[in-house]
């Protein structure tokens, strides 16, 4: 660390004076601050979710099996089969009496999130502003369920908690050969994964710009991604890559989310960052992430039923087919807000993420 | 819980005047010798002998040099008057009350069980008694004459030992214990006049007949206290003790020695702590809504990264003071680093403004911005107050008690920048006079806000930073620097403060000569600090003083009556 001090010391005594001293040698960083899987919301819900919101695990087994006619169960074919199907639901979700669990999907036009293959198809989503042809299933699968949707919704609410509790979560995005933050046709966007707590207010409440952040080299290899991109009027559009993100909930455990054909189109001052990455997720990944960090209280809180949501997820997953032509991954979207950070590099540059680093995490999952 | 009976008749009042001889009881300072040699300096001048009451900071070193730094306790002792521009004048004029007496005993309570625990036992207290549960005159004795010589600052006459064993003695002989009784006689070393009150006394000068001087132990603490806000340790008291202290040889190596010790540091942090106010800085608090970088944490290591400053400075590059006001070197941490918009290290890491940044000198940095201001906007005229108050010695009169301020707290006043906020003051003749005396200086400070960061426009208007200092113009920040740089009052301010800092009290009109040869000496040094310590500290008005005059009662009393 002394090396790195002295490095940055004599890196920041040799930059001429500039008008912004968040800009130093063309460069700019952002830390990931805020984050939640982009749900267009209006006031009540009627118009994306015409039909009312999900049941959650505690409504669905009452659903499943009702307290009538003095009917007796088993654990087994019970609790312990519900438990059973948060892993191995399928297409197989049990039935009630009146048919399959209902499950409310979002019926909406309106949907926040990013063109991603270019087209604009019958079930792409217009974006708030008329933007056309936003891919964004996820949105379609978990926009009615109260979990997801802020600013109380148990998954909305204790991402956002995690972002700060966790360390691991820190994401970071650091500009380079940028002359602009206007306009700049050609600027290097690299991803990587930060080592130090997000720098808060006073009063506690909110993250502020002017921080400082350690790049993690030693176990964050993976998260190291370098995209190009543009900035046009003060928004910063990156070219699709497959990338990786740290993404811990409940518990502190850390696991990943990956992004394919990723893509960040963020709003950029000297002070934040804010916009979404919009991109395709591995419904496996997704689901996987999501059941070994989620707590069937959190769940219950907030209404998400993994059971369902497991096979919703594959029902509408819309890229990337296997060799059975069966759709493996859903297009997504996620809004972030970035605040300024310094990130401190080493005096050698840490690798870029390769094929093998990937390969080994994988290996170790 | 002790008593503290002993302690009465030695505390009615701090306005009593130090001994020109040891109170009886107390171990006579070894005799003066014809052939020692005075130090340096006008001769005729003398600094009062003073009897002063400890601060916290020099209790707290004291306790951690002799006991080691881990010791857990605090002292929250009252804070003393700020007194000619120093709270360490205010020792002498201190007066202590029965609520600052049961602080000072808490303090001594958990210092003693802490000295005597069995984690610090082990190697605090140098012998073992025979039987833990009971009284050992042996051991007792072996520690605590050694530990009251070092909390005295002088050495035990044998009645005073005795008396302490036998206390200890019969106070593990009630507790069944003798770790506890050895505790009961440290508490009461450690509430005693004697560790508390720093009485003064001289004897004559051997080579001046006429004149007086600081006996050895008295001159030893003085020394002791002035560099490293400290009681002596064992070698100065030996060199107290054998006459070394007052050879010319020997006074040059107890102060070089101490120069070169690491303990300076703590003396320059103490003095310059106490010289910049910082004292304020236990008060200070921003709005955080208006100012959300700034935390507690900043505001502490504010106060840090200007002390590490100094001594980086003035004590390890032996730098001239004045460049205090216009380096861009410093230190920055990872609570100040978002208001200085730059990285933050792991810790505190050095680090150099670069060419160019208006961050030039310790006025630029956010202790000296964020202390004097507002809680919520920055203010040029308690800036240039400061600036004229604490570095160049002059006292800005105090505003009038009738003030009309409705025309700057107008909350539909269209004001944007405080340049036309002090202006209103300006335009009334009541609060010109004053006005016109600080605010061209703190105006050149307005690119900086309320919590220090760096602004070049104030609520949508440009901020013009222009100002003067006594008769030199200067456009922005670094041109005040400069111009406090070049001011004649900077050195000679210092200079006062830390002659009356070390001789315990406010410079007077007999201290003129003294200063006149200090300046000229700190001037011929380059303006270096360790130079103009050893010079106070090697000059003969430095342990030649002027005994206290004998005050005789106006009103007959009861005591005189009986003489």
């Amino acid at each position: 660390m002394r090396h790195m001090h002295k490095f940055l010391i004599a890196a920041l005594a040799l930059a001429p004076a500039q008008a912004s001293a968040e800009i130093t040698n063309r460069t700019i960083g952002y830390v990931l601050t805020n984050k939640a899987w982009a749900v267009y919301q209006t006031p009540d819900g009627k118009a994306e979710c015409p039909n009312g919101f999900n049941d959650g695990p505690r409504e669905q087994f009452k659903l499943l099996f009702p307290e009538k006619d003095g009917k007796q169960y088993t654990w087994m074919e019970t609790q312990f089969a519900r438990e059973a199907d948060v892993w191995f639901p399928a297409e197989n979700e049990p039935s009630t009496d009146q048919g399959p669990l209902p499950y409310r999907l979002v019926n909406g036009k309106t949907g926040v999130g990013l063109n991603l293959d270019g087209k604009v198809g019958p079930n792409d989503f217009t974006g708030p502003r008329g933007e056309p042809g936003i891919d964004n299933q996820l949105f379609r699968a978990v926009g009615c369920t109260m979990g997801f949707r802020g600013p109380d919704g148990s998954n909305y609410f204790f991402e956002n908690d995690y972002m700060q509790r966790y360390n691991f979560n820190r994401v970071l995005l650091e500009i380079t050969d940028v002359d602009d933050l206007t306009n700049d046709p050609d600027v290097t966007v690299t991803t990587y994964r930060g080592l130090d707590g997000l720098l808060t207010s006073a009063n506690g409440k909110d993250f502020i710009a002017g921080g400082t952040q350690r790049i993690d080299e030693r176990w964050g290899k993976r998260y190291i991604h370098k995209l190009k991109g543009k900035i046009v009027d003060g928004i910063l559009t990156t070219e699709p890559a497959d990338i990786k993100l740290p993404w811990a909930m409940t518990f502190d455990v850390n696991v990943d989310q990956g992004f394919k054909q990723a893509r960040f189109q963020l709003r950029l001052t000297e002070k934040s960052a804010e916009g979404l990455i919009g991109a395709y997720v591995d419904v496996n990944d997704w689901i996987h992430r999501l059941q070994i960090n989620w707590s069937t209280h959190h769940a219950s809180y907030g209404q998400i039923s993994t059971p369902s949501l497991n096979r919703i997820l594959r029902k509408l997953a819309d890229a990337y087919p296997d060799a059975n032509g069966k759709m493996t991954a859903i297009s997504s979207a996620a809004e972030m807000k970035f605040a300024q950070t310094f990130i401190l590099h080493a005096e050698k540059p840490p690798k870029v993420a390769s094929a093998k680093d990937e390969e080994r995490t994988d290996a170790r999952r | 819980m002790r008593v503290y009976l002993n302690f009465l008749p030695a505390v009615v009042s701090l306005a009593l005047v130090a001994c020109s001889a040891p109170p009886a009881g107390r171990a006579p300072a070894p005799q003066a010798s014809a052939k020692d040699a005075v130090g340096p300096g006008p001769m005729d001048v003398t600094s009062p002998q003073r009897l002063r009451v400890m601060s916290s900071q020099q209790y707290t070193n004291t306790l951690f040099n002799i006991f080691g730094p881990d010791l857990k306790f605090d002292t929250r002792f009252p804070p003393l008057v700020r007194t000619g521009g120093l709270l360490g004048n205010g020792g002498a004029i201190a007066g202590v009350s029965d609520s600052q007496l049961e602080q000072y005993q808490r303090t001594a309570a958990l210092v003693a069980a802490e000295v005597t625990n069995p984690t610090h036992r082990t190697f605090l207290i140098p012998c073992k008694p025979v039987d833990e549960k009971s009284a050992d005159a042996a051991c007792a004795a072996k520690f605590l004459p050694a530990i009251g010589r070092l909390l005295y600052r002088h050495p035990l006459v044998p009645e005073q030992t005795e008396a302490l064993v036998k206390e200890a003695g019969e106070a593990a002989t009630r507790f069944k214990d003798f770790y506890a009784g050895l505790a009961y006689a440290l508490e009461g070393m450690l509430i005693s006049p004697e560790m508390l009150l720093i009485a003064e006394t001289s004897e004559p000068d051997p080579k001046r007949p006429g004149h007086q001087r600081l006996d050895a132990y008295s001159f030893a603490t003085r020394l002791s206290l002035f560099l490293w806000n400290a009681g002596p340790d064992s070698t100065l008291l030996d060199a107290a003790a054998s006459g070394e202290l007052y050879t010319p040889k020997g006074r040059a190596k107890i102060v070089d020695m101490m120069l070169a010790s690491p303990r300076l540091e703590s003396g320059v942090r103490a003095f310059f702590d106490d010289m910049f106010g910082f004292d304020d800085f236990a008060t200070l608090a921003k709005d955080a809504e208006t100012y959300p970088s700034f935390t507690g944490a900043t505001a502490a290591d504010a106060r840090e990264q200007t002390l590490r400053t100094l001594v980086d400075h003035l004590v390890a590059n032996n730098g001239d003071y004045r460049d205090l006001f216009t380096t861009r070197k410093t230190f920055v941490s990872t609570a100040l680093a978002p208001i200085y918009g730059v990285p933050a290290g792991r810790g505190w890491v050095p680090y150099e403004f670069p060419e160019g940044s208006p961050r030039t000198g310790i006025l630029t940095h956010i202790s000296f911005l964020a202390v004097h201001s507002h809680p919520g906007r920055s203010s040029p005229t308690l800036r240039g107050k400061a600036l004229r108050e604490l570095l160049l010695c002059q006292q800005v009169p105090r505003p009038p008690a009738n003030v009309d301020f409705s025309a700057v707290e107008n909350p539909k006043s269209t004001i944007k920048t405080q340049r036309e906020r002090v202006n209103l003051h300006l335009a009334n003749p009541v609060c010109a006079g004053c006005h016109k005396i600080t605010d061209p200086m703190g105006l050149a400070l307005e690119n900086f806000d309320g919590s220090g960061a760096y602004r070049t426009t104030e609520r949508g208007a440009p901020i013009d930073a222009s100002g003067n200092l006594d008769g030199k113009s200067f456009t922005d920040v670094v041109g005040l620097g400069r111009a406090l740089h070049d001011h004649p009052s900077l050195p000679t301010c210092l200079v006062e403060r830390v002659y009356s800092y070390g001789s315990g009290g406010t410079a007077n009109e007999q201290s003129k000569p003294m200063l006149t040869y200090l300046n000229q000496e700190f001037a011929a040094h380059g303006y270096r600090l360790p130079s103009l310590l050893r010079t106070i500290a090697m000059s003969n008005a430095f342990s030649e003083v002027k005994p206290p005059e004998t005050r005789t009662a106006s009103v007959p009393t009861q005591s005189s009556q009986t003489k």
